[in-house]
């Protein structure tokens, strides 16, 4: 080897294919802490670090078999002293004396080493929080997804809501129907006419009457108004309309009504404390041979009549409401009337919107009125203070023309 | 799925016995060049690389599948499957040999024999009964070692199996590869290889195998060498002339020449049995 290999600043070995060292330059032997020529004849292995010794094998081997060459790699060198000296390692394969040798260039790389190990660190990092971000990512797409069910779930629930709602409301209107139909209709003979109106608040009614022609001359009117209103106070009218329609036709007294009206309410509600309901309730006996009404009045709003003369009389309520207090004795009370005489019955839903005094002074304002104007009149009168408050509760009032 | 493109499978030859050819770590089917070429007039020559390595197609790399080696072992069975080969004599090196061993203990009828060059079932020592030759930091130290030769290119590739979705797939990039491939993958392959203990699979292979051991081999010893034999049913042992770890690179004639013996006389054993002599 001429000097100027000899002493180059960098590394160079030749060795054999098989990797056996056949020369050292003394730069080398130098850095490697090694004196004279004590290295060849040696494997490199000798030189190298035990993770160098496998990535020889696994690159530098075949790659200097198919490429002839190898270029930057970075091997780990180790001196005779153990230590680790990194090594930048450009190699060719050439053919010298008819024979295969490699020969190759070494360059220690110690600064750049300690560069590239901090590189290699801040990369790992970098990396890490990539990973993490995407994660973070996926976390997130998985979230939005989650979110994106829980809509879908939400508009398939109100789809259902909302169907369950039209058939509920379709059943709502069907059930009003059925309680209207079973609303008495009118009367209007020689002896007297008898009117109503009806109306439930946005859902069922909690009101019910019915007016009977008991015998010739006899008639029998209730109006009851149970409390609340809606699905439940509805059915509760319903199984009293049954009761009293029966009791009325077969011209029970008023007290006698009143009183299974009572007894089956306190029935009704007997182990139920939750249900209870109680019931408000008017019932008039009219004998238009005698001209008189009995009637019986329990917790419900005055039935006004008006006499020909204009004279009011309020038919005031003697007896706590149906299905309060059980044991109670219903008292009727009887007034005589004259021909032109008129009644008013109301539940508190038309008379609560207005003033105490509206209904009176309406009925006094207008006694040539027929029925039908009458009733024209109250309906305005209740359709000018039309409020939310006014829908919430059912309506209901019944006119009669004594003749 | 295209296997054949996937694993970049390459047939040649006229002859109508498959022969398969599995690479060890680090490289791609080129390695076999020289071997493979020898084969062909008797043979059919199957090359192909790991998904992963050389030119396979690197979109289909998953790390869950590719983090031991069944998941190239997997590579090896659909590869058969794909071209539909049936009495396979699977060549394989290094760590090639070991996934073949673990294909033919999936799919033992697919393999007529094993031909294993510088197999180890396990490169860490495990005192005092096994010497794999390397303990834990040595193996971390090639880890770190790989790192380092990967640098400046690295990011390319990185990025794509971390399957970063900001940076659209590797472009078609079809240049030779030969010893490099993406860092992260390869680095994980190398997990995959010098951290498995497949030792217990040994005694289990039931094809025909046999063993080429190198002179000097720093990567599978000798002893790693005879481990293999004395636990492996019906394997045959030859110690090779060739020092190194790379035979069919270094030493491809005395290669293929025990390679040849040993199909012959396993052939001839393969007649006998067929006929129902005794072996």
């Amino acid at each position: 080897m001429d000097d100027q290999l000899n002493f180059a600043p960098c590394g160079f070995i030749t060795m054999d294919e098989d990797g056996n060292l056949i020369s050292v330059n003394e730069t080398l032997l130098i850095l490697l802490d090694y004196s004279g020529e004590k290295l060849s004849g040696k494997h490199i292995n000798e030189i190298l670090s035990v993770p160098a010794r496998l990535f020889f094998q696994l690159y530098f081997c075949p790659l200097i078999k198919k490429e002839e060459k190898v270029e930057e790699m970075y091997l780990s060198l180790t001196t005779s002293k153990g230590e680790e000296l990194p090594v930048l390692i450009n190699a060719l394969r050439r053919n010298r004396n008819n024979a295969s040798v490699i020969d190759c260039v070494l360059i220690p790389m110690r600064k750049r080493d300690e560069y590239e190990n901090e590189l290699i660190q801040a990369k790992k990092m970098a990396e890490i929080a990539l990973l993490e971000k995407d994660k973070a990512v996926i976390e997130m797409e998985d979230l939005l997804q989650k979110i994106e069910e829980q809509r879908q779930e939400l508009i398939t629930l109100n789809r259902e809501n909302q169907l369950y709602k039209e058939n509920m409301e379709k059943e709502l209107q069907l059930a009003k129907n059925i309680q209207e139909t079973s609303l008495t209709e009118p009367i209007s003979n020689e002896e007297l006419q008898i009117d109503a109106y009806y109306k439930a608040s946005s859902e069922l009614s909690g009101d019910i009457y019915g007016f009977y022609q008991i015998s010739r001359t006899q008639y029998g009117i209730i109006l009851l108004d149970v409390m609340g209103h809606g699905i439940s106070s509805s059915m509760i009218t319903m199984s009293l309309q049954s009761l009293f329609q029966r009791l009325i036709s077969r011209g029970v007294t008023g007290e006698r009504i009143m009183k299974e009206l009572d007894a089956h309410l306190h029935e009704l509600f007997r182990n139920n404390a939750d249900a209870w309901h109680y019931c408000t309730a008017i019932y008039l006996f009219i004998d238009t041979k005698k001209q008189t009404i009995e009637y019986v009045n329990a917790g419900h709003p005055p039935a006004l009549l008006q006499a020909p003369d204009g004279i009011q009389y309020e038919l005031i309520s003697t007896t706590p409401p149906l299905g309060a207090f059980e044991g109670i004795t219903f008292v009727k009370n009887s007034v005589e009337y004259s021909s032109g005489g008129r009644l008013l019955l109301y539940t508190d839903g038309v008379t609560d919107p207005l003033d105490v005094q509206h209904l009176p002074d309406l009925l006094m304002k207008h006694p040539s009125a027929s029925l039908k104007e009458l009733k024209g009149s109250i309906l305005q009168s209740l359709e000018e203070t039309e409020s939310s408050y006014t829908e919430n509760d059912d309506k209901c009032f019944i006119l009669v023309d004594l003749k | 799925m295209d296997i054949l493109a996937r694993n970049n499978v390459k047939v040649k030859g006229r002859g109508t016995v498959p022969m398969l050819f599995a690479p060890g770590f680090g490289c791609d089917q080129n390695v076999w060049n020289t071997v493979a070429e020898s084969f062909e007039d008797n043979y059919k020559v199957i090359l192909f690389d790991y998904v992963g390595a050389g030119n396979s197609d690197l979109a289909a790399y998953s790390p869950d599948k590719y983090s031991t080696l069944e998941g190239y072992a997997q590579d090896v069975l659909d590869v058969c499957e794909a071209l539909k080969l049936e009495n396979v004599i699977l060549v394989g090196h290094s760590v090639g040999g070991m996934i073949g061993a673990l294909a033919s203990l999936e799919k033992p009828e697919l393999f007529s024999s094993l031909i294993m060059l510088g197999p180890s079932p396990c490169y860490l020592n495990d005192p005092p009964e096994y010497a794999g030759g390397y303990e834990k930091e040595e193996l971390t130290g090639l880890l770190d070692l790989m790192e380092k030769n990967y640098i400046g290119w690295a990011n390319m590739f990185a990025a794509t199996v971390m399957g970063n979705p900001q940076s659209p797939e590797l472009s078609a990039d079809l240049e030779e590869r030969f010893c490099s491939t993406d860092p992260v993958i390869a680095r994980q392959f190398a997990q995959a290889t010098f951290f498995a203990d497949n030792r217990k699979d040994l005694p289990n292979i039931t094809v025909p195998s046999l063993i080429l051991q190198c002179t000097d081999d720093v990567i599978a010893s000798m002893e790693v060498g005879h481990f293999v034999h004395e636990n492996t049913p019906h394997s045959t042992f030859r110690v090779m002339e060739a020092t190194g770890h790379c035979p069919h690179m270094s030493h491809p004639e005395e290669t293929i020449r025990l390679i040849s013996e040993y199909l012959a006389g396993d052939m001839a054993n393969f007649e006998k049995k067929k006929t129902g002599d005794r072996v």
